[in-house]
């Protein structure tokens, strides 16, 4: 009995290995290089984000697919998929975390998006998402951009990648990069691999590089 | 003798609650993936946590993969002889992606594990999985962008339709399976009854194996000349019968009303009657395992090719992209070329992972051999968790995914 015990422990662990394996091991495919702009209103509150994100060259290829007629592209067709674009991105939030004093900002529905494409024919999104209500900026404001499920890899751009637009006097601006995730969180971060639970949306959030806003 | 009976419901019950973690890890893994991405191609995947040491490390191998896939399609243009390069780049691309989260990946394994015993075979199935899986991203690309130039939009929906069609198969062939092997189960399932019977009512049992009690040598009984074909028995052929379970009068009466009921071979040898010389009573709970040989040898090509198709029907979302960029730069067959290496690359892992579920099936039928009827059912148990587990894979992903339509 013990040496079947013993065998059927070891197929146990194979399988559940080459299980959890695979999650662990998935990759995104879209890759954006993200700038973004942290709009104030003149009382100083900052009344959302306006985002430009650029994709590779790959997942630009396959956007603009078909749209590109004798090298050209046409200018409304491309505004057609930004809004498509954004109103599928509205049932994720925009990827985009606002907090300020620990409070996250609901996004008004985007009305502005446009597509345009660089001399590399790769494609850039801008948008503005908007809060429904604007936030304090005196308290600890903070930016991420963000995909939970890593289809898409979002990177801040590593020159100038967030802006402070109209912002008051004396508001300052950083950019955290995240450290390296505990044994504990790693652990958690597995588990959840295994099963239908995502591991939180705080690990994402860990993960993600975050812009830092302070006003006096 | 109780608690020799009492580890086997436990061995029993670990086993089955062994194939359900494998059904949820492996099922988990890919409901986990199903979003539907604004910037996803038509197909549902998730991506990787990017987080430190060896995943942080094949994360970034994976940006530098994908750039290479683009620069290597882009090299094309000027040199044709790049496409080996590129070639190169894709076949290593399908290794590691493959060995990402795909439901092809689990239905193939479930599979091989419910049915499979042959490794050729198994290799076979999950090659012409991947081969299938590169061949329809390439019919999706070919015809939609290269020759009728569709926009992403219009291919997302097709592919989206293909995958969803792929879920439901993959939802049928679990079904199918998990009928037959729901059957076969049901169908072992009464050959626990005696010793149940024994550790319920503590009476005494002869050890599997001995033969000798009650003075009865059954070795000396010419099965051939009983009237086995008036039994509906699975293994006309062999014969192999193992002698396992014996039991007192009291509980075999007990058991033998119950052995109607789907043992295919019939315990209850009528051998008293009209066969003089032949000292066997009712005593005899003659128990006749199927033989652990034929254990798994169910075979069928209808099976094993609705396992390709269902596995490889999806595309994955890795040669869309570079077929669709491929044709951006004028060279769709540069895009051809990357995603039948990408196959082979996917064939790999896939195949790889194929032999590891046969070889575990292997591991688990040679003792399922020594396990007498514990072992045969918990096969037949692990078998049917497996064939749970793909219905359960193709009905989540159905479900998750049809709303899109």
């Amino acid at each position: 009995m013990t040496t079947h015990l013993t065998k059927l422990l070891a197929l146990a662990i194979l399988a559940a290995g080459i299980g959890a394996a695979s999650p662990a091991l998935a990759h995104p495919h879209v890759y954006v290089a993200v700038r973004s702009e942290i709009v104030f209103a003149p009382d100083g509150k900052i009344t959302g984000v306006r985002h430009s994100w650029t994709f590779d060259e790959m997942y630009s290829a396959f956007a603009v697919q078909g749209m590109v007629k004798e090298g050209k592209t046409n200018q409304s067709e491309l505004n057609e998929l930004a809004k498509t674009n954004v109103k599928q991105l509205a049932e994720y939030s925009y990827f985009t975390i606002a907090r300020a004093g620990g409070k996250s900002a609901e996004f008004k529905d985007v009305t502005d998006a446009t597509i345009t494409l660089d001399a590399k024919q790769n494609v850039t999104l801008h948008f503005t998402a908007e809060f429904k209500v604007p936030a304090s900026a005196n308290k600890a404001f903070m930016l991420q951009v963000f995909d939970p499920d890593y289809f898409v890899a979002f990177d801040f751009e590593k020159q100038n990648p967030v802006i402070m637009k109209n912002a008051p006097q004396g508001c300052s601006l950083r950019m955290v990069t995240p450290r390296p995730l505990t044994d504990e969180e790693t652990r958690r971060l597995q588990q959840s691999a295994g099963t239908n639970d995502s591991p939180g949306a705080d690990f994402g959030a860990k993960l993600a590089t975050r812009a830092s806003v302070a006003c006096p | 003798m109780h608690s020799r009976y009492s580890s086997a419901r436990t061995w029993l019950a670990i086993g089955i609650i062994g194939a359900c973690a494998v059904a949820l890890l492996t099922g988990g893994g890919d409901a986990l993936a199903q979003a539907k991405n604004p910037f996803n191609v038509g197909i549902s995947e998730g991506g990787a946590v990017p987080q430190g040491g060896i995943t942080g490390w094949i994360f970034a191998q994976q940006m530098a993969f994908e750039r290479m896939l683009s620069s290597g399609v882009r090299a094309i243009k000027t040199d044709t002889s790049a496409v080996w390069a590129l070639m190169g780049i894709s076949f290593a691309y399908g290794v590691f992606h493959a060995a990402g989260p795909g439901h092809g990946k689990a239905v193939v394994a479930s599979y091989m594990f419910a049915n499979e015993r042959a490794l050729k075979r198994g290799i076979v199935i999950s090659f012409l999985a991947a081969m299938l899986q590169g061949l329809v991203a390439i019919a999706i690309v070919g015809i939609l962008a290269w020759v009728l130039n569709a926009t992403s939009q219009h291919m997302k929906s097709v592919a989206n339709l293909v995958e969803i069609a792929s879920f439901a198969g993959i939802a049928l062939l679990g079904l199918w399976l998990v009928w037959v092997k729901g059957r076969a189960l049901f169908a072992a399932l009464p050959l626990l009854k005696p010793a149940a019977g024994v550790s319920e009512n503590s009476a005494p049992a002869a050890t599997p194996h001995e033969h000798d009690h009650h003075g009865h040598d059954h070795h000396s009984h010419d099965h051939h000349s009983h009237d086995h074909h008036s039994h509906d028995h699975a293994h006309a052929a062999t014969h192999d019968h193992n002698h396992e379970v014996q039991t007192l009068t009291p509980v075999l009466t007990k058991a033998h009303d119950d052995h109607k009921h789907g043992h295919e071979h019939h315990a209850h040898h009528d051998h008293a009657h009209g066969e003089p010389g032949h000292v066997h009573d009712e005593h005899c709970g003659h128990f006749h395992a199927p033989d652990p040989k034929t254990l798994g040898e169910n075979f069928s090509w209808g099976t094993a090719l609705a396992t390709v198709v269902t596995a490889g029907a999806r595309p994955c979302s890795g040669a869309i992209l570079v077929l669709v960029f491929a044709v951006a730069q004028g060279i769709f067959l540069a895009g051809v070329a990357a995603t039948f290496a990408m196959a082979l690359g996917t064939a790999l892992t896939t195949g790889a992972l194929a032999a590891v579920a046969v070889l575990a099936k292997n591991i688990a039928l040679r003792y399922a051999g020594q396990g007498g009827a514990r072992g045969v059912v918990l096969i037949r148990a692990l078998e049917c968790a497996a064939a749970v587990a793909v219905f359960l894979l193709g009905a989540t992903l159905f479900l998750g995914s049809a709303h899109t339509l």
